[in-house]
């Protein structure tokens, strides 16, 4: 089993850009979705995510993938859509009935249309956000994430963390894979299992030797990494070099110009 | 006259937090280039050793030191772990720890780097380590993606960057498939042939090393043993087996035979080679000194042919999603008859750890069927299979998680819907079939790696499975180890049970297995009883499966009428008689 977002090599205009270029597509990502948010902000997050949207079939990145990051976020979206219905306080509008359960000045009962849309914009806002780590980490190389860090002046042992936290995933994907099938073996099948029982109770004879196995295995990544001189109170050599091309600028301007349309469409 | 010393250990004792002592007055002197082979059963002290002379200790594990530690000029207990590094590099054996960079071309800059090296030399390191484990041409890939011979080269390149003066390999080819055996053997071969290096080496495997040593060191308990030129060391056969050292097949053998030249100086009294052993062999045949009697040899074992079916795959493919996709299947097919005891060896990659992954349902073929005695394997739930078909994996640590021995082997039973009073029977039982009753109440992960195994075994057996699947039982396990798992298996095999074995060691198959087969590519390569198999070098050759050298002595003497079925060392040695006077 690999992490479904682990980086492809290929040879897009995406995989091309200077990872300081998606790092600014990436942050850009997050000021939007951290603007204050509004009923009315619906459209403008859609701009943004029809972009990312084009960017992302630019890279050739499969369909799949969108709907794993779906599946993953689905949850947060029925809950943010069903506890705005419920909550939300600028709604009058109903559109289911429940029942009436008056808590302040809010009606529990009552699922309004206002609180579902915000919740939909919600969890528009988080699909924004969250399909915008994806598209930079499956098409920068971390060589290259890592190179960039160190422009932007990231010490080298903070960068370095963010890597191996990278690299650790996928083993901690194939250990995860490995302990589910040996507990098979024993007639424990956590995939069989509905998400209640799973969540409470499931959880032990996969998360103890998972636990268990990754202490051992940090002990050796510890030793493999101090032989080799990291922490060294010395300057680092930066190897690897990265250099801009004319692209890159059309794309930042690009990406800038989508961000400002944005921005002007929200606050005017 | 003052010889130099890259490495000078002399009357080093060293203890682990907790009191225990790990090496007791071991003294070790190395000149530049030269090659120390450590010996000895697990828990003798190899790894402390290893982090002695390259500054783990105590930089990483902690402790208490006596006696002077001198690694080129400096005392590692005094030096930051970086300074040591520059000196003395190690290589581990697992390689996916080692190895943490995205690319190839990264990982080998990684370390000098570190240390500030300039950019054009690095590059220049990184081309010559590249070159020399033959790893061209990779710089871009994932080291995660590389086979596992590639991985360890991979790792071992990122050392040889750092351009140490000694290189520490503690085991390095111990968790390897043969092809990766012989891959990471030829960049040690070819290391050793520079001359620049010293390298001290610990391993189970004896035959590896016998050709690179120039000094071979044995620990017990912490203890030097044996110590001195390898013709010496392995001479004392006894001693070796006290210590749990493997003493290698060929000079066992000719130790037996007594084929030594003891006119001969130490280092060459051995031959090394099977074609040489086997001259030895007939020249002593043709003086009267040996008697071939092939009578003296027990009958071929025979794979059974005639009980049920319990097992059979039909036309099985099995493709593994990309990118890119991988077809580890193809067109399998094959059955398993009750009461076998099969072996199953190739290469990683082979296809053999899918195979029996079909077996017990945990992968789906994307073409073909399974069936347990006649009836398709889907429709049986994961608790019937369990209760039916039981897998043993290389690592006990994926499955124990309980507070006790005993839990570990309730939780399987409660899973599958044992009655309480039944379950505490079983698990008794269970205790008892792996000796591990006095231990029923400790926490697993107190137990050594061997003992974990047997209670994975315990927990498998307990559950009551027609069929028991073992994969690698000798992994990580030392000379007096090794057979613990497939003695088990045996004993399983006489009550009437049936027996799967992945393996990449050939005298666990020859000693065991009546019927052999080997995988290649997602294909049945060959499969028939072993002996035959074995004696099929040609084809095995494809598959990097060497047979025993048991068996290959036998099939070079067979002109002189050594039964072509002869396996191992045992029955080797009971066929040829030293004639009396």
């Amino acid at each position: 089993m690999q992490p479904a977002f682990r980086y492809t090599h290929l040879n897009t205009p995406i995989h091309r850009l200077h990872p300081l270029v998606k790092l600014a597509y990436l942050l850009l990502t997050l000021v939007l979705v951290m603007y204050p948010i509004r009923l009315t902000d619906m459209p403008i997050l859609l701009i943004w995510l029809a972009f990312s949207a084009f960017l992302w079939a630019l890279a050739r990145i499969e369909l799949r993938r969108f709907a794993t990051l779906l599946k993953i976020l689905l949850g947060t979206f029925v809950f943010l859509i069903l506890i705005q219905g419920f909550t939300y306080r600028g709604g009058e509008t109903p559109l289911i009935v429940l029942g009436h359960l008056k808590l302040w000045e809010a009606d529990l009962g009552v699922i309004k249309k206002e609180g579902v849309w915000f919740g939909l914009v919600l969890s528009v806002r988080i699909l924004a956000a969250a399909s915008a780590l994806p598209l930079f980490v499956m098409t920068t190389p971390t060589s290259a994430i890592m190179t960039a860090m160190g422009k932007l002046r990231v010490p080298q042992t903070a960068t370095f963390m963010f890597v191996s936290a990278l690299s650790f995933t996928t083993l901690l994907f194939e250990m995860w894979s490995s302990i589910v099938d040996a507990q098979k073996l024993r007639a424990f099948d956590i995939d069989a299992m509905n998400p209640i029982r799973r969540a409470f109770k499931a959880y032990i004879p996969i998360i103890t030797p998972l636990i268990l196995l990754l202490f051992r295995k940090a002990n050796d990544f510890q030793i493999a990494l101090e032989t080799k001189g990291f922490g060294a109170p010395i300057r680092p050599t930066e190897v690897e070099t990265l250099t801009t091309r004319p692209a890159d600028y059309f794309w930042l301007a690009l990406i800038v110009g989508v961000f400002v349309l944005c921005t002007v469409l929200k606050f005017s | 006259m003052e010889d130099h010393r890259v490495i000078s250990l002399e009357n080093v004792t060293f203890t682990y937090e907790g009191d225990v002592v790990a090496l007791r007055d071991l003294n070790l002197a190395a000149r530049r280039g030269e090659f120390v082979v450590v010996l000895g059963a697990n828990g003798a002290g190899k790894s402390t050793l290893c982090y002695l002379i390259s500054g783990i200790v105590p930089h990483i594990y902690g402790g208490r030191r006596r006696g002077d530690v001198r690694v080129v000029d400096l005392d590692p207990w005094d030096e930051p772990l970086y300074i040591t590094a520059q000196r003395c590099g190690v290589l581990m054996q697992d390689p996916e720890v080692q190895l943490f960079m995205p690319t190839l071309k990264a990982e080998l800059a990684f370390g000098p780097a570190n240390l500030g090296v300039p950019r054009e030399e690095i590059l220049r390191r990184s081309r010559e380590a590249l070159a020399l484990v033959r790893l061209e041409g990779l710089e871009e890939h994932n080291p995660r993606d590389l086979s596992g011979g590639q991985k360890q080269r991979a790792a071992l390149a990122s050392v040889l960057t750092m351009q140490p003066q000694v290189l520490v390999l503690d085991e390095p080819t111990s968790q390897l498939d043969p092809l990766g055996r012989w891959e990471v053997g030829e960049a040690i071969e070819q290391l050793k042939r520079t001359g620049d290096l010293t390298i001290v080496m610990t391993t189970h495997e004896t035959e590896e090393v016998l050709h690179l040593a120039d000094q071979v060191l044995v620990l017990e308990q912490g203890e030097t043993v044996l110590q001195g030129p390898p013709g010496r060391v392995f001479a004392q056969t006894d001693r070796l087996e006290r210590a749990g050292v493997k003493t290698p097949a060929l000079v066992q053998i000719q130790a037996l035979l007594q084929l030594n030249r003891a006119d001969q100086p130490e280092d060459a009294r051995w031959s090394l080679t099977v074609s040489e052993v086997a001259d030895r062999i007939r020249r002593a045949v043709r003086e009267g000194r040996l008697v071939i009697r092939p009578e003296a040899v027990a009958p071929p074992r025979r794979p059974v042919t005639d009980g049920p079916v319990v097992l059979e795959a039909r036309n099985l493919t099995v493709e593994y999603p990309g990118p890119p996709p991988v077809t580890a299947l193809r067109d399998v097919s094959l059955t398993i008859r009750q009461g076998e005891f099969v072996g199953i060896v190739g290469q990683n990659g082979s296809g053999k750890s899918t195979l029996v992954k079909c077996f017990v349902g945990l992968l789906r073929p994307k073409k073909g069927e399974v069936l347990f005695r006649g009836q398709n394997l889907r429709r049986f739930s994961v608790g019937e299979i369990a209760r039916r078909i039981g897998l043993v994996l290389q690592n006990p640590d994926y499955q124990l998680f309980t507070a006790s021995c005993r839990d570990e082997i309730r939780f399987g039973l409660r899973n599958v819907g044992i009655p309480e009073n039944e379950i505490d029977r079983r698990v008794e039982e269970a205790l008892q079939r792996v000796g591990l009753e006095a231990y029923a109440d400790l926490f697993p992960f107190r137990l050594s790696f061997g003992d974990r195994r047997k209670l994975a075994v315990a927990a498998t057996m307990a559950l009551g499975p027609e069929v028991l699947i073992l994969d690698e039982p000798t992994t990580a396990q030392d000379h007096r180890g090794r057979y613990q798992l497939a003695e088990l298996a045996r004993q399983f095999h006489e009550e009437g049970g049936t027996v799967l074995m992945i393996t990449h060691d050939v005298d666990l198959i020859a000693r065991y297995a009546q019927r052999l087969i080997v995988l290649h590519e997602g294909r049945v390569l060959l499969d028939g009883p072993t002996a035959e198999v074995f004696a099929r070098v040609e084809e095995l050759r494809k598959s990097f499966v060497v047979p025993p050298v048991a068996a290959q002595l036998a099939q070079a003497l067979a002109p002189l009428g050594m039964p072509a079925h002869v396996m191992t060392l045992e029955e080797l040695t009971r066929a040829l008689t030293p004639t009396e006077g």
